[in-house]
């Protein structure tokens, strides 16, 4: 199953989409522990672009979600400045200041994190989930 | 996300519901903000009723936490979700907190009376 969602840069479109995908990923079968996770890193994934990629101006994000049985697939394009979170360091844990933790989440929770800021004009990030 | 804020004795409770991200995590700091600008001595956040939670979430959490430790106050969370509980175990945040099973449970440790 695919589904490309078109998307402003803004904090309010995070929750509805999370409620689509939610419902998307429960549908095709895959557990809630692993729907929020999911969930989680494309929230975090989309605050990077609107806090990074567009610095709170305005623009737009596409999110392109391919779910099978065994993988979730996610792609994320935005037309922002260049960010590329897979070049960001690994925080230290427990980290007690605030902030720093959304890269990590990604990292740790997704299988695959590919950046392919090379292939388009703003950035293109690639998550893939298996079962 | 809504935010109720109430007192009991010399604890001051956050009941919180819906979800805490991005997008809503200015409102939860921004309450938090005013407790530990007063340096309350002991604040109890009841996240039972929070379904979701993110990085800025935890952000807004860590930054209150600091704030209370600096003037020796406390802040405790009770009744996390399975799902909230999960991201503060990602992010190792779980031995650091004061995290209790029940808000009842929270109150007894922050010496309630009956």
């Amino acid at each position: 199953m695919e589904k490309r969602f078109e998307l402003i840069a803004t904090s309010e479109v995070l929750s509805p989409l999370r409620k689509e995908l939610r419902q998307l990923l429960t549908s095709a079968g895959w557990e809630k522990k692993t729907v929020e996770e999911v969930l989680l890193v494309v929230d975090e994934a989309l605050t990077n672009i609107i806090r990074h990629a567009y610095q709170g101006q305005s623009g737009k994000m596409t999110v392109d979600v391919n779910i099978s049985d065994d993988k979730i697939e996610i792609v994320l394009e935005d037309q922002g400045i260049k960010f590329d979170p897979t070049q960001v360091p690994s925080p230290e844990l427990p980290r007690q200041k605030p902030g720093g933790l959304g890269i990590h989440f990604i990292r740790t929770i997704m299988d695959q994190v590919i950046y392919e800021g090379d292939k388009v004009e703003g950035n293109r990030l690639r998550l893939v989930k298996h079962k | 996300m809504n935010i109720n804020v109430t007192s009991r004795g010399d604890i001051h409770v956050l009941e919180l519901s819906g979800e805490l991200d991005y997008h809503s995590s200015p409102e939860l700091r921004e309450k938090l903000t005013e407790l530990t600008a007063k340096q309350a001595p002991k604040i109890l956040v009841n996240l039972s009723g929070v379904e979701y939670m993110d990085s800025s979430g935890i952000a807004t959490f860590v930054e209150a936490f600091q704030k209370t430790k600096r003037y020796q106050g406390r802040l405790i969370l009770a009744a996390l979700t399975a799902t909230v509980r999960g991201v503060f175990e990602i992010a190792k945040l779980d031995s650091i907190f004061e995290i209790a099973p029940t808000v009842a449970e929270a109150a007894g440790l922050l010496g309630a009376r009956a």
